[in-house]
């Protein structure tokens, strides 16, 4: 019988023992596994950022852009297309008010 | 060139104008692919057979040089009259908007033709007087639009 229970009470140890080893490298390791990426995800989330914190992910001349360039030339073409119309117009029949008639080019309105 | 004559022969006889088209190569051009570009030295006139031809100028959008949409060119109408017009030189870029065919007739060898066949040259030359022309008109015409802007913007 107290064979059996030093058996017992060894055993409790031994795993007592490797569970605080476990522990210990685990909790080592984990610094080292998170990415700089994982770490700025696991950070609250800011509506503004600073000024400093956008500053190197930001690109020159981006922030101030509300429409994409594709979408500003679109509207450039658009425009002289209706220029173009409208100097037709002013050709057919040439008069001053044909000449300065309104565009609805969203480009000068 | 089997619909409409080309605006460059309109008026002329269809064996001649068969004649004349037949001084020139065909050239097919893959949609986005460059005739030519601004500046570029001009030897021949086009005429588009088939597909769309883009004239584009440069401007600077957002601090970047972007082509911009100046005109157009369908079957049957001319581009590239600045070959037979000194200084010689391309004032556009001319891109081909979707696949395209054009025929490029030399300028050596129209004037060839023209001295061989004066009442041919005197009826193409008409016919890009009034090509050219009609440029001008919608040119000025646009530019004044725009001065009235100008003038609008700087009265507030």
């Amino acid at each position: 019988m107290e064979m059996f229970l030093m058996a017992a009470v060894m055993s409790l140890l031994a795993v007592a023992v490797s569970a605080v080893l476990f522990a210990a490298a685990t909790r080592d390791g984990r610094p080292e596994a998170t990415s700089p990426a994982r770490r700025a995800a696991a950070e609250p989330q800011r509506f503004f950022a600073s000024a400093a914190d956008a500053a190197p992910s930001a690109e020159p001349g981006k922030q101030a852009e509300g429409v994409p360039v594709e979408a500003l030339l679109l509207q450039i073409e658009h425009h002289i297309r209706l220029e173009q119309a409208a100097a037709e117009s002013f050709l057919h029949t040439p008069s001053g008010q044909s000449l300065h008639s309104r565009t609805t080019s969203r480009l000068v309105n | 060139m089997a619909t409409a004559p080309a605006d460059v022969l309109v008026g002329i006889a269809a064996e001649e104008a068969e004649q004349v088209l037949a001084l020139g190569s065909r050239i097919a051009l893959s949609a986005g692919q460059v005739l030519f570009s601004l500046g570029d030295a001009a030897h021949s006139l086009y005429v588009v057979d088939r597909g769309r031809i883009a004239l584009t100028l440069p401007m600077t959008v957002r601090d970047k040089e972007q082509d911009v949409l100046v005109e157009e060119r369908s079957p049957g109408q001319s581009l590239g009259w600045s070959a037979l017009v000194s200084p010689h030189r391309f004032t556009l870029k001319a891109t081909a908007a979707v696949d395209t065919e054009v025929v490029a007739l030399s300028r050596a060898a129209l004037f060839d033709h023209f001295a061989a066949h004066p009442a041919v040259g005197y009826a193409v030359t008409r016919n890009l007087s009034a090509v050219v022309g009609h440029r001008l008109q919608i040119m000025q015409t646009m530019w004044l639009r725009e001065v009235q802007r100008v003038v609008e913007i700087s009265q507030g």
